[in-house]
């Protein structure tokens, strides 16, 4: 389902954060910089479950709507807009939880 | 005359110091019984080892968020896949065959949507179930160990001396009949009946065909502290020229405290599985 040789990055706002099982989900409104006026595009990212990112640091709340985030995944193979989460950083600039190897 | 209390209220009445003593017996016999039992299985409880606490397949710890497998995590990944490469027969390489070839095409056909050749996210935990992701628990109690994890696996060890029923009376479930013995510190466990397939160290890889001649023998001790360490036999006559072997290692889960359910699929599944292929749902 995902292209583990891509990466891209996401830049804009939390939409909803879905702490839930089997696996976590960020709906993440990305605009499109060379077109500010234009709709965002909604993203939707995958995670683990909501126990396992709790090992690694995450909280129920540590993502609320409207949260700029900075999100780095590798991209669906079918052209969704969606991928599964490489690493998230928070409002504050911090990264949160465990991020991939790759993206230490 | 004697005082008794039936229902909080008192009966006065004049039995005999016989009948008294009788009373006595009966009303204490029961419970003289299960302090024995109680103080025999507390001896019995004494005896095994401790092996409290949470663990997980060594492979999985540090994963990341996006379960990303860690430097050390895809060695020990690469191990046990190598480890548990089937041998298998004539008859079975080409019934294996025929699935690769199958799967091979349906993913050429689309890349984007693999076929489901293994264990979907949901549903029972292949067996073993101890090379899954989650958190488990081993709790040994005298007449049985019962392995759980938090995407569902609950296994029933019987170690009470009992056998495995009569074939006439098995079916293949996905845990199959377990019965097993304390060897030591090491639990002995012999499984048959489970499902006819075998979920080996390619964690997404297929389920190989077996024969209702599947047989798994494992022994499980505690190396020390930080892991538990299961010796895993895989033996089908019809299906293997040789059984499969690998040393399964459970590391102690030092970041999390409890035991909480992760295989809730209906709350939110958004990798479906549509026409027998994983799909995703992006809003």
């Amino acid at each position: 389902m995902f292209d583990h040789t891509k990466e891209v990055k996401l830049v804009g706002t939390v939409k909803e954060f879905q702490w839930t099982n089997p696996h976590c989900w960020i709906q993440v409104l990305v605009p499109d910089p060379a077109n500010p006026a234009a709709e965002p595009v909604e993203w939707g990212v995958e995670m683990g479950a909501p126990v396992e990112l709790m090992r690694k640091g995450w909280k129920p709340g540590s993502l609320n709507a409207g949260d700029k985030v900075t999100i780095v995944i590798n991209p669906l193979r079918d052209g969704q807009h969606g991928g599964l989460v490489l690493s998230v950083t928070g409002p504050d600039g911090n990264m949160i939880g465990r991020p991939a190897p790759t993206a230490q | 005359m004697t005082t008794n209390f039936i229902c909080g209220i008192a009966v006065r009445s004049a039995l005999s110091s016989a009948v008294m003593a009788l009373v006595l017996i009966v009303g204490f016999v029961p419970v003289a019984r299960a302090q024995t039992s109680s103080k025999a299985r507390v001896e019995a409880f004494a005896k095994l080892p401790n092996w409290s606490g949470i663990w997980e397949l060594d492979a999985f710890v540090g994963q990341s968020d996006g379960q990303q497998f860690s430097a050390e995590g895809q060695r020990r990944l690469a191990y046990y896949a190598t480890a548990m490469k089937p041998s298998f027969t004539a008859e079975y390489q080409a019934k294996f065959d025929a699935i690769r070839k199958e799967v091979a095409a349906a993913v050429a056909a689309d890349p984007a949507h693999p076929p489901v050749t293994h264990q979907p996210l949901c549903g029972s935990p292949p067996f073993p179930a101890t090379l899954t992701p989650g958190m488990y628990e081993w709790l040994v109690t005298p007449e049985e160990t019962i392995f759980v994890s938090t995407v569902g696996a609950v296994r029933h060890i019987y170690t009470d001396g009992r056998s495995h029923p009569p074939k006439d009376e098995l079916w293949p479930t996905p845990t199959g009949d377990s019965v097993g013995h304390w060897d030591g510190d090491t639990l002995v466990i012999d499984t048959i009946s489970t499902k006819q397939r075998l979920y080996t160290g390619e964690l997404s890889g297929f389920f190989f065909p077996m024969s209702a001649q599947l047989h798994f023998t494992e022994r499980v001790r505690m190396l020390d502290h930080n892991h538990m360490q299961i010796d895993y036999t895989v033996e089908d006559p019809l299906a293997l020229t040789k059984p499969i072997h690998a040393v399964i290692v459970h590391s102690r889960v030092t970041d999390y405290n409890r035991m909480t359910e992760e295989a809730d699929c209906e709350e939110n599944e958004r990798d479906p599985v549509v026409n027998g292929r994983f799909t995703t749902v992006v809003k």
